[in-house]
């Protein structure tokens, strides 16, 4: 991958499979968190202009749960969890048995419910990489968010957008059962993060 | 009903309203720029992402040393008159707590030296925190209205 110049559709295919291992121990690490009720997959790894950004993951105008984990270091990246509101109490609930999801501010434990899912998912995730690139991955403890979508990915971004025109976004979709769940996680790495990820799988630029 | 249009401004793009035409945008460390002619009932807003060009190719939206002067291009281009033109400028949060680069205050100081060095005069400003903006302008107004939390508004 060089500066301004996208990564082709093999290479892309080939980051696919990194990441799609990845979600695979992550999702495994998420079934057994939530009672065999929950999985995930890798919905996709896409290469865009920053300027379509805005449009493709239209994250609409209203509020979202989330929860970011953040790697420090040189090889870095962001992890995002997200819900709309009815989706993250009805986690929250369902990890604390409550039998009524939460209104209102979010209390202290379910917000803490959402921060494990996060730390569970995304130590899960970042160990498979690390295992899968040889590399140390940091992560930051979760935190959470409460705020517009499209803001939090921006900033996710920054880093990629300081280097190069287009950016670099995974999305990884959650099941229960066979319904698709309104949550998502976005995995954005850094430039770094991409490089080591490429040379892992012996891509050439 | 006949509804006003609205434009929504994505990451580093420009978009430029006239009368009831409604600006809109979803700011977090990026700086929402918008430069207007009251009298004419004109605006432009850009959607800036990152501080300086570095002479890097790209929408000028995209960075705030080319967004400014391209913007004013625009205005003129729309007969916008330049001895009428005023700025006000938001967002530039640090989302993430631990996040060692404060993009946003870079952002906003960039925009604040071009809108300096062109002579715009800049009339308000909400920028900073820790928290995502919805923002609206319209030129009919001139007013910013900023929505932090889906619920705190404020007007600049």
């Amino acid at each position: 991958m060089s500066e301004n110049h996208p990564v082709s559709k093999v290479h892309l295919e080939v980051l696919h499979q990194l990441l799609g291992a990845a979600t695979h121990e992550a999702s495994a690490a998420m079934c057994r968190w939530t009672n065999g009720l929950i999985t995930m997959s890798l919905d996709e790894v896409r290469e865009i202009p920053l300027e379509e950004v805005s449009v493709e993951y239209d994250f609409g105008m209203e509020m979202l749960t989330m929860v970011v984990l953040t790697l420090n270091g040189e090889i870095g990246g962001s992890m995002i969890l997200c819900f709309d509101e009815e989706n993250g109490r009805e986690l929250a609930s369902s990890l604390l048995s409550s039998k009524q999801s939460g209104s209102g501010q979010w209390s202290a434990l379910e917000r803490s419910a959402l921060c494990e899912t996060g730390n569970i998912l995304g130590c899960a995730y970042l160990n498979a990489l690390t295992r899968l690139m040889s590399v140390e991955l940091v992560p930051s403890p979760p935190y959470f968010l409460q705020d517009y979508g499209a803001s939090v990915l921006q900033q996710a971004l920054m880093e990629q957008a300081g280097i190069d025109d287009q950016v670099l976004i995974c999305r990884t979709r959650f099941t229960r059962g066979d319904q698709e769940l309104n949550w998502n996680v976005f995995f954005v790495p850094n430039i770094q993060m991409r490089q080591r990820m490429e040379d892992a799988l012996h891509i050439d630029a | 009903m006949v509804t006003a249009v609205q434009h929504n401004v994505g990451l580093g793009q420009i978009q430029v309203a006239r009368n009831d035409e409604m600006l809109t945008s979803i700011l977090g460390s990026c700086i929402g720029v918008v430069i207007y002619d009251q009298s004419r009932r004109i605006a432009a807003f850009a959607h800036v992402v990152l501080p300086t060009s570095g002479g890097r190719p790209g929408s000028p939206g995209r960075f705030a040393d080319s967004a400014v002067p391209a913007m004013l291009q625009q205005l003129r281009n729309e007969g916008a008159n330049p001895q009428q033109l005023r700025a006000k400028i938001t967002g530039g949060a640090c989302m993430f707590g631990n996040s060692q680069i404060n993009i946003g205050e870079r952002n906003a100081e960039e925009v604040r030296r071009q809108l300096k060095e062109k002579k715009i005069p800049l009339i308000a400003e909400d920028v900073g925190g820790a928290k995502g903006r919805k923002v609206h302008f319209s030129p009919q107004t001139s007013q910013l209205e900023v929505v932090v939390m889906g619920v705190t508004s404020t007007i600049i």
